[in-house]
């Protein structure tokens, strides 16, 4: 047995090669089912390690070509769901601005917010519309919620819109429970409030419109409601705090009245009043 | 030992996955290197005959397994190959980078031609088609891979300890 081993180690070189080609010539003449065989036999044991190894450096590649991917689709999915949700608000608007389409029996134009005064409490804003729509000054405007303000200036394409938020505008307004007419002002921007006498039975929670009385916006009108009532220094008057329902900071579809004021008639006769200022 | 073993088997592997992915992205006209016979060629000529021996099966093994036309086909090929260049190892005899080349002419030579006996045995294909296969693309594939040969002899010139036994 010893010279065997002895044969071998001697000739170790020869060994090999013969023990390999062996193996190999074997393989090479088995048949074809055979070599399916030690192929299988070869995948489970000696190869399985580098097929896995090989599998996933492959796996980690298409991984990362995969992330890669995914995150190019999250970022236009994302972009389609910010559209689609802008859209879908959008949609929203637009219907509850229908509903009051059909509420009111008035020729309303429905246009878009396309600009705001640059200053942070803003008073004006630029609409979408202008002379081509047929607009004029002084055509109110409103919104979902009731009254916005008023055309003031007119262009081809676009118009101004002075809002009831507007100091120097001033509203001829209605109280619905009451009917007390009164002239919705404010200081601020704000805060509005109207100065009534002090037995009205005015409360907190009344509504309050649009009296008609100013010649530019129709009577009922939503304004706003009645927030707090405040006692001033005169005994005769009370300060009446009103929240508007119109949300000024959000405002983007609006609907232009094409009403032309009561007082259009006289308009030239108005216009040609010189007053003096002694 | 284990460390040498560990080089080669990594390099082999290395070597193995470039010629699967990377290397047919290099073919021209079809004719692709072969760099496992020629990484398996400076194995021989860096440790010895046995190992070599052995990587040539394995190597051969693997490639049969890769692409199982002939199971046993590459395998033979690669061990009688490193067989070949194994004799004429470091060890032995120190041989210039021209003879280096010539080596590896003849060891791929030798490896075609036992891979195309085995072909002509196990398909029954003639002569003549092994000849024209051995002049349109063997041949070829031996110039092409002689090319990437000129790295590692370059190498070795400049760094002399590039790959250690």
């Amino acid at each position: 047995m010893h010279w065997i081993i002895d044969l071998i180690v001697i000739h170790r070189r020869i060994c090999s090669l013969l023990l390999t080609s062996l193996l190999s010539l074997l393989m090479i003449t088995a048949s074809p089912v055979k070599q399916a065989d030690t192929l299988r036999f070869l995948s489970m044991t000696i190869f399985f390690p580098l097929q896995i190894v090989l599998s996933q450096s492959t796996r980690v590649k298409n991984i990362f070509a995969e992330n890669h991917r995914l995150k190019a689709d999250v970022i236009r999915l994302s972009a389609e769901v910010s559209q689609l949700r802008e859209q879908a608000a959008e949609n929203e608007r637009l219907r509850n601005l229908l509903t009051i389409a059909s509420d009111y029996d008035y020729d309303l134009l429905p246009v878009r917010v396309i600009a705001k005064d640059p200053a942070i409490n803003f008073r004006s804003v630029v609409i979408s519309s202008g002379n081509n729509d047929s607009i004029k000054t002084f055509m109110p405007v409103i919104g979902e919620n009731g009254v916005v303000g008023k055309v003031v200036q007119v262009m081809h394409r676009i118009s101004q819109v002075q809002l009831l938020k507007d100091p120097s505008n001033r509203t001829s307004v209605l109280f619905s429970k009451t009917r007390t007419v009164g002239i919705l002002e404010t200081e601020t921007g704000n805060d509005f409030f109207v100065n009534c006498r002090s037995h009205e039975a005015i409360e907190e929670g009344d509504t309050v419109v649009t009296s008609g009385l100013g010649g530019i916006y129709p009577r009922g009108l939503m304004v706003g409601v009645v927030r707090r009532i405040e006692k001033i220094k005169d005994p005769l008057f009370k300060k009446v705090h009103v929240s508007l329902c119109m949300d000024f900071d959000h405002l983007e579809e609006l609907f232009v009245m094409r009403l032309s004021p009561q007082w259009s008639a006289f308009r030239a006769e108005l216009d040609s009043i010189e007053f003096d200022n002694d | 030992m284990i460390n040498t073993f560990i080089r080669w088997f990594g390099l082999f592997i290395v070597i193995y996955v470039l010629q699967t992915t990377i290397v047919p992205l290099l073919a021209i006209a079809g004719v692709k290197p072969d760099l496992l016979t020629l990484t398996l060629f400076f194995c021989a000529v860096k440790t010895e005959v046995i190992p070599a021996v052995f990587a040539g099966f394995f190597i051969g093994l693997a490639q049969d397994f890769y692409a199982p036309d002939i199971l046993g086909q590459n395998a033979l090929a690669k061990t009688i190959a490193g067989f070949f260049a194994g004799l004429f190892n470091e060890k032995v005899m120190r041989i210039d980078p021209l003879f280096q080349l010539l080596l590896i002419v003849f060891m791929f030579l030798i490896h075609d031609a036992v891979y195309y006996t085995v072909q002509i045995l196990k398909t029954g294909i003639s002569f003549q088609s092994i000849g024209m296969e051995i002049l349109t693309t063997s041949l070829p594939r031996i110039f092409y891979t002689l090319f990437f040969a000129l790295v590692p002899i370059f190498r070795e010139l400049v760094f002399p300890s590039a790959l250690k036994r």
